[in-house]
């Protein structure tokens, strides 16, 4: 199965409002290191926010909009997430704003308290322009090895229990999984039992931190070949996706042509409870470990547009070393601008963290395996061309 | 039952995206405004046309291309793919 | 490859460029410390260039520094033998005693409201003057109507250098108007990459700048070396908004970028378009000399965007 397209991918704005820096839980891999219970976003600094936005439509032009609400777990303040997609919603019609015919609501949330009346009240009210993701890592053991309570609790039975009805309200859900190093014996299980749960399809990555140990390559890749052959063994190929597989991957980039950026920071907008703007939420000071917050204007003031040059005008070359950019295997091979800026040497996002190399380069080898193993299979069966055009498409 | 009778170019496909986008985004903004809020008149104006709007469009598509329908039928359009089916039971 | 070696003599050496010193304490760099300074240039081949205060140095350090060949950046006050003077408006505007025989190189430090209302002032001193370079210390301050303003003061600076050319045989140089006509390639001040700073307390900088903003933010020393982290943001290849521009002469200032944009290889918007229209001037006063026979061969091709940012590559 091929990946489930991204609601308007490219033509649409992301604006994330960081309603709580609060969180049920402690996850031994979150990259946000100064998590508290206090930072919780005030009323009057959402609705600054969202008419300055509304306000400045030379600005933001973009023919649609994803507002995104993240945490900490962005649930803990569904009074708050109400009131302002209410508002979102009020003022785009009011102002005969062109986002009106092409908005949706995004939420990442850790699931614990999806089937509460309040934020089930939310849902039904909003249900045709929301998409949500809930995080499952896998199995009871991988999703309780990190996804833990203040109290050292695993959350797995607290979580699994509401994905019956996130899966019957959206139908496809998709969720994400992390890989940090002591995640790696659990991965093909992992996945095997999020499909098994009805989910259809899991993305899965690396987390990019330099958290790698020795083997942990050889480790991964073996995990990946195990997965594989599952997959197609059990001919899930068809109904089911799992990012780490995906043709496009471990091919080499040209320096000119293939110089995008991978990471959109910069083209989203992020906000938190003090009313500063972010070109992404990851250059807020509780995302950074050693770095200072990369503010790119406030709520009264604006974005100064200098601030998000540096971002603009990033490519894949400037921000790589020679070894990257000659990579033979360098496609599909992602990075995080926020982890970049917060391992670089000096204060900069133009120093592209490697960290994750020798994990792509194991996924590389595992991925050709799977795509090799597949396609003789379906050469074999006579039905290759015929999965080739298999795109799941959403009919409304 | 369904059965594709023909598609649509992407002109006119993201014509009728956005007017079912907006005919969601009023029957959600329908659950908030209250009678006596000012964006109410406004709000129902705009549903009666974006309604009128909408089946035009229909209309104007069969017509020109010439679709089958059935009496219990609807039809339905992939945004994916342009395709247009006729739903059927 | 370095090139230049700055040496800043006190904490309350002139700045020649546009930043700001404030320092009215003064800290002269220690003896030892500039004999290091000058082994170094010696031992890499750099041009020293001396960045004085306003008040005489003591004897033994006269010494010191004639030991090398070098250049002496001063200020107004103490301008005898110095190779650069640093004027600010008022004292361009007093400085009776110019002439255009001096070949020093003068260097005035203007606000934008001084240029604004006082450019015929400043085209009084260019034409007194052999070379000058005029360093606006608040471009980064410029809004829409500035740069507007700023293309009009441009214009009648233009129309001062052939002005200037009948009354004597040569040509006044003016760094925002001339020195574009005579570039072929990027000519920008390359802190960190063909000069670095040696300050008072002993250290290197990127810059002065970067010295007198953060005294802790140092790059290494004379024993030890040059320590620039991330050095290669400091070049041109690795400036992607730069590198595909033709504003040759702009100073692309490594310390406004960082300071605008939070990045060194990043121009804000202000640089850009300030550059930009006296890289277009420049083109108007091209187009004038060739009609006087000067130049034949020079050429600057006419654009329309000031921001080389807004550019797809």
């Amino acid at each position: 199965m091929e990946k489930r397209k991204v609601w308007q991918e490219g033509a649409a704005k992301n604006i994330t409002f960081i309603v709580t820096k609060d969180c049920q839980l402690v996850c031994k891999y979150c990259y946000l290191v100064g998590k508290n219970i206090k930072e919780r976003m005030p009323w009057e600094v959402a609705r600054q926010a969202i008419d300055y936005i509304l306000d400045d439509t030379e600005q933001f032009n973009e023919r649609s909009v994803v507002f995104d609400f993240i945490g900490g777990e962005p649930f803990l303040e569904i009074d708050l997430i109400d009131r302002i997609c209410d508002y979102i919603k009020c003022q785009l019609f009011a102002r005969n704003h062109p986002w009106f015919d092409s908005y949706r609501f995004n939420f990442s949330t850790n699931g614990i308290n999806y089937h509460d009346e309040k934020v089930q009240r939310f849902i039904k009210k909003n249900l045709r322009h929301l998409s949500i993701g809930i995080t499952i890592d896998g199995t009871p053991a991988k999703h309780d090895l990190n996804r833990i309570y203040k109290s050292g609790k695993g959350s797995y039975n607290d979580v699994a229990k509401n994905i019956p009805l996130w899966l019957e309200q959206f139908p496809g859900g998709a969720t994400k999984v992390t890989i940090s190093s002591p995640d790696i014996p659990y991965i093909k299980e992992s996945v095997l039992h999020l499909f098994a749960l009805g989910i259809t399809e899991v993305n899965i990555n690396c987390v990019f931190e330099d958290v790698w140990r020795e083997g942990d390559d050889t480790l991964f890749e073996e995990q990946l070949i195990g997965l594989a052959d599952e997959i197609i063994e059990k001919r899930l190929y068809g109904t089911h996706g799992c990012s780490f597989f995906a043709e496009h991957i471990g091919k080499p980039l040209d320096r000119k042509l293939q110089n995008q950026n991978w990471c959109g920071a910069g083209m989203m907008l992020a906000v938190d409870a003090a009313g500063y703007f972010y070109p992404c939420t990851r250059f807020a000071q509780y995302s950074l470990r050693d770095k200072k917050a990369r503010i790119i204007g406030n709520v009264r003031e604006g974005i100064d547009p200098n601030k998000l040059r540096p971002f603009l005008a990033l490519d894949r070359c400037t921000q790589s070393t020679d070894e990257c950019i000659d990579c033979e295997v360098s496609s599909g091979c992602a990075w995080c601008q926020g982890e970049n800026y917060d391992a670089a040497c000096t204060p900069t996002i133009y120093q592209r963290s490697t960290a994750i190399c020798r994990m792509h380069k194991a996924r590389v080898r595992a991925n050709n395996y799977y795509w090799n193993k597949l396609y003789r299979k379906l050469e074999t069966e006579g039905g290759r061309e015929g999965f080739k055009k298999t795109v799941v498409n959403v009919i409304c | 039952m369904k059965k594709k009778i023909g598609a649509v170019t992407e002109d006119e496909k993201e014509e009728i995206l956005s007017l079912f986008e907006r005919k969601n985004g009023l029957a959600e903004l329908a659950k908030i405004v209250k009678d006596d809020d000012t964006l109410y008149e406004k709000m129902v104006k705009d549903m009666g046309a974006t309604s009128t709007r909408f089946q035009q469009w229909w209309n104007n598509m069969a017509a020109k291309y010439q679709w089958e329908s059935a009496e219990d039928g609807n039809w339905e359009i992939d945004f994916e793919t342009n395709e247009v089916f006729l739903k059927y039971s | 490859m370095l090139q230049y070696l700055i040496i800043l003599l006190d904490d309350t050496s002139v700045s020649f460029c546009h930043y700001r010193n404030t320092n009215s304490n003064r800290r002269l760099i220690a003896l030892d410390g500039l004999k290091a300074g000058i082994l170094f240039a010696m031992k890499h081949n750099l041009m020293v260039q001396f960045v004085y205060p306003d008040y005489e140095l003591p004897e033994s350090y006269a010494t010191v520094i004639e030991s090398i060949d070098h250049h002496k950046i001063k200020p107004f006050s103490l301008k005898e033998d110095a190779s650069v003077v640093v004027y600010d408006y008022r004292e361009a505007v007093s400085d009776q005693t110019l002439n255009r025989n001096e070949k020093t190189t003068l260097v005035l430090r203007i606000t934008k409201d001084e240029l604004f209302s006082g450019y015929e002032e400043v085209i009084h001193f260019l034409k007194r003057s052999n070379r000058l370079s005029l360093v606006i210390t608040d471009t980064d301050t410029f809004r829409k109507e500035d740069f507007d303003t700023y293309k009009k003061v441009l214009s009648h600076l233009e129309s001062a250098i052939p002005e200037a050319l009948k009354e004597n045989d040569d040509m006044p140089q003016l760094n925002i108007l001339s020195d574009r006509i005579q570039l072929e390639k990027m000519n920008n001040c390359n802190a960190g990459v063909e000069n670095i700073t040696l300050a008072p307390n002993g250290k290197f900088y990127v810059c002065p700048a970067f010295y007198i903003e953060d005294e802790n933010d140092s790059a290494g020393n004379p024993a030890e070396g040059i320590t620039i982290s991330n050095r290669q943001l400091y070049t041109l290849a690795y400036a992607p908004v730069c590198r595909k521009c033709d504003a040759y002469h702009c100073k692309r200032c490594i310390w406004l970028n960082k300071k605008t944009t939070l990045e060194v290889n990043t121009p804000s918007h202000e640089q850009c378009v300030t550059a930009h229209l006296e890289r277009n001037a420049s083109r108007n006063l091209l187009n004038e000399l060739h009609a006087k026979g000067f130049f034949p061969n020079k050429e600057i091709r006419e654009i329309t965007c000031l921001d080389p940012f807004e550019w797809k590559e």
